[in-house]
């Protein structure tokens, strides 16, 4: 049987990724991205137009729709709202609602073989601690933003179909850029908050300085993503695919990376004599946003609510445990590299591209 | 290694000069003195500011240094250096009122700009045998380089055995009340720094300047965010030049700065609330230069200080300076 691959999201970060990797497959399955708008083959991708937000299904013409059910095999979900400032609506409807249509559209393919859904490790929100694989709580902790909360009640919504569909899911930390290259494919909250510290406007982050911060390599997440889709997939299971504490370092060595960095790729940064940034408690940081809410300095709030959407997860410290996916990963080849190996690099592509350009 | 004699400079005494004139938030609101909302800066801390209308500056630091050198029963002949530290430009360079034409400042003569406010307060004051010497350009921190200077040079000679340190700022007529949400007040101070004195030794100096923000106007932003990690970062070297951990501080003397300001600060050095003296922020205001000292007269009248205590002061100007001492009672 031929193998036909249906991908959603496609066109993100982590999507875009996995694609280039299927095409390269030697096994030449024919993958088709879901698009939002009609667009033409590309590089050995068929595009179909449809849309997860219409509720029931994928929003395909019926003869695509009888086309794709009757064929599929495979499907990646990638797509999500990934913003972390959606009100909670908008975003359970995108991640939610964008699921349960991938789902009812997935029931009626009958030669599917796999699902592999996209998640993100922080659907364990303001829970601290040892967060394992098969953990998924239902945010008595809360969360620290919608986005959040939405994956996590995707997640819920995956498992309450895991008798009936042969899923699984692979949770990503927050990607950075490519440990190879330093490229950084989209500018995420990370991004920003970096790009802040730069312009000496991030006077504070809360956060344990000695707890590790789990950052990820965009080549590192989507090989093990692909290499456990394709060679180890296992219905019904759940994947961290993150650094882990091994591979990740405590928050004030990697703000001190950055700002080596700072100074190697920008000499003259020096001269700013902007200082690191204190880490510090979480009420501390609340008053500090309080008060510059109440002072009403508008570049200084919308600075603090930038650097907010990544730091204020930094607060809830812990980490993912590795153990299956290590386990499943064992004959690919891959290694997760330790973010200090290529955060200089990804600094790099930040200022050269002034927070602007994509690369690579 | 630290100089074994460096503790041995103490402060010995502090005096300070209010303006008899305080204006409440609402009433400066009214007079169009503030960029905030009058709640917005009471949510910070500040009820009112002290506006000099008939003294100058240097009358308030003179009348400082009176009290001062009354208080303490010293002959102004001992005092073997004067150090007039004065924030504003107006403030060191005239001798007289900053600005009767309403300006930051008015130099109607070219001798005015010798007319220095040192020459006149150690003529005045009697301070016959006293080297004279100004110091400025540390805007809020002008009185802590004041105090280091005269330690070192308590230090450096031995012949010198009392520097008198004072200062004081006016803001010009119906200049505003407010800077970076901070409410601003006019005030003088003086301070008596001797060898060998028991009570509130100086164990430790520290100042930090950032040159890359000299333009205030165009950095307020940068200076708020700058503010804080430099000020914990310079706090917590100056400790341990004095050998000390922030554990070790049994009080803290601030600036007047906004109250929330120093609550997150507290919280950056992981500091009991209880341990900042902030009782002056309110009633007296932010004077520039002045307000450590003031706070220190009145921490020390309290009686709530004990023989062994460590105090840390702290302050920051524009420039930018950061800038701490820590004393031991």
């Amino acid at each position: 049987m031929d193998r036909m691959v249906l991908v959603t999201g496609g066109t993100g970060v982590l999507g875009c990724e996995l694609v280039r990797r299927l095409v390269r497959d030697p096994d030449r399955p024919r993958v088709v991205v879901l698009s939002r708008v009609a667009r033409e083959p590309e590089n050995g991708v068929e595009f179909v137009r449809g849309d997860l937000r219409g509720g029931g299904g994928l929003s395909l013409a019926p003869t695509v729709h009888a086309e794709l059910s009757h064929g599929v095999t495979d499907i990646l979900h990638c797509a999500a709202a990934t913003q972390f400032t959606l009100p909670l609506e908008d975003a359970r409807a995108a991640n939610v609602g964008g699921t349960r249509s991938v789902l009812e559209f997935a029931a009626g393919c009958p030669s599917l073989r796999r699902v592999g859904c996209f998640s993100t490790v922080y659907v364990a929100g303001r829970r601290t601690g040892r967060i394992t694989e098969e953990d998924l709580e239902d945010g008595g902790a809360g969360f620290v933003n919608s986005y959040e909360q939405s994956k996590n009640e995707m997640e819920w919504e995956v498992r309450s179909r895991m008798d009936d569909l042969p899923l699984a899911v692979y949770r990503a930390s927050t990607l950075i850029g490519d440990s190879a290259t330093g490229a950084v494919p989209a500018f995420n909250a990370f991004h920003h908050a970096l790009r802040l510290l730069y312009q000496g406007l991030a006077p504070m982050i809360p956060g344990d300085p000695d707890h590790p911060v789990d950052l990820a390599a965009v080549d590192f997440v989507a090989g093990a993503a692909d290499w456990l889709f394709q060679n180890r997939f296992e219905p019904g299971r759940t994947y961290h695919l993150c650094s882990g504490p091994a591979a990740s370092c405590p928050l004030d060595e990697l703000i001190d990376a950055v700002v080596d960095a700072f100074h190697q790729f920008r000499p003259e940064w020096r001269r700013r004599s902007i200082e690191k940034p204190a880490i510090v408690n979480l009420p501390t940081y609340e008053l500090f946003v309080r008060t510059v809410e109440e002072a009403g300095n508008t570049i200084l709030l919308a600075a603090t609510r930038a650097v907010q959407s990544f730091a204020y997860q930094l607060a809830y410290p812990k980490t993912f445990d590795t153990t299956s996916t290590a386990a499943a990963l064992e004959g690919s080849g891959l290694r997760t590299p330790p973010v200090l190996e290529y955060l200089p690099a990804v600094v790099r592509t930040c200022i050269e591209t002034e927070w602007k350009a994509k690369s690579g | 290694m630290t100089d074994p004699r460096r503790d041995q400079i103490a402060i010995a005494g502090v005096a300070y000069c209010l303006p008899s004139s305080a204006f409440t938030l609402e009433e400066l609101g009214t007079r169009g003195s503030l960029k905030s909302a009058p709640e917005t800066l009471a949510g910070f801390g500040f009820q009112q500011a002290h506006i000099a209308e008939d003294e100058s500056h240097v009358e308030m630091a003179m009348r400082a240094a009176r009290d001062l050198l009354e208080e303490t029963g010293t002959d102004p002949r001992d005092i073997g250096m004067v150090i007039y530290a004065g924030a504003l430009t107006s403030s060191s360079t005239l001798a007289v009122e900053p600005a009767p034409g309403g300006g930051a400042l008015y130099l109607p003569d070219l001798l005015d700009l010798f007319q220095y406010p040192v020459s006149r307060v150690q003529s005045e004051l009697g301070l016959t045998r006293a080297a004279a010497i100004g110091v400025d350009q540390q805007a809020c921190a002008s009185l802590f380089s004041a105090i280091r200077i005269g330690r070192d040079m308590l230090i450096a000679e031995e012949e010198l055995s009392a520097v008198l340190c004072m200062g004081a700022d006016k803001l010009p007529p119906n200049a505003p009340r407010e800077m970076i949400y901070n409410l601003i007040s006019d005030a003088g101070c003086a301070t008596l720094l001797r060898k060998g004195g028991s009570d509130n030794r100086i164990l430790a100096v520290g100042h930090v300047t950032k040159g890359a923000f000299w333009d205030a106007a165009e950095m307020e932003n940068e200076i708020i965010a700058a503010y804080f990690p430099t000020a914990r970062t310079v706090i917590l070297e100056t400790l341990r030049k004095g050998g000390l951990t922030i554990g070790d501080i049994d009080w803290i003397v601030p600036h007047n700065v906004s109250l929330r300001s120093w609550e997150i600060l507290l919280g950056l050095l992981e500091v009991g609330r209880e341990k900042l003296f902030d009782e002056n922020i309110a009633r007296v205001g932010h004077t520039i230069a002045s307000d450590n000292l003031i706070n220190l007269r009145d921490l020390l009248g309290s009686g709530r200080v004990r023989k062994g205590d460590h105090l840390l002061l702290f302050t920051f100007g524009y420039g930018l300076n950061w800038s701490c001492i820590v004393l031991e009672h």
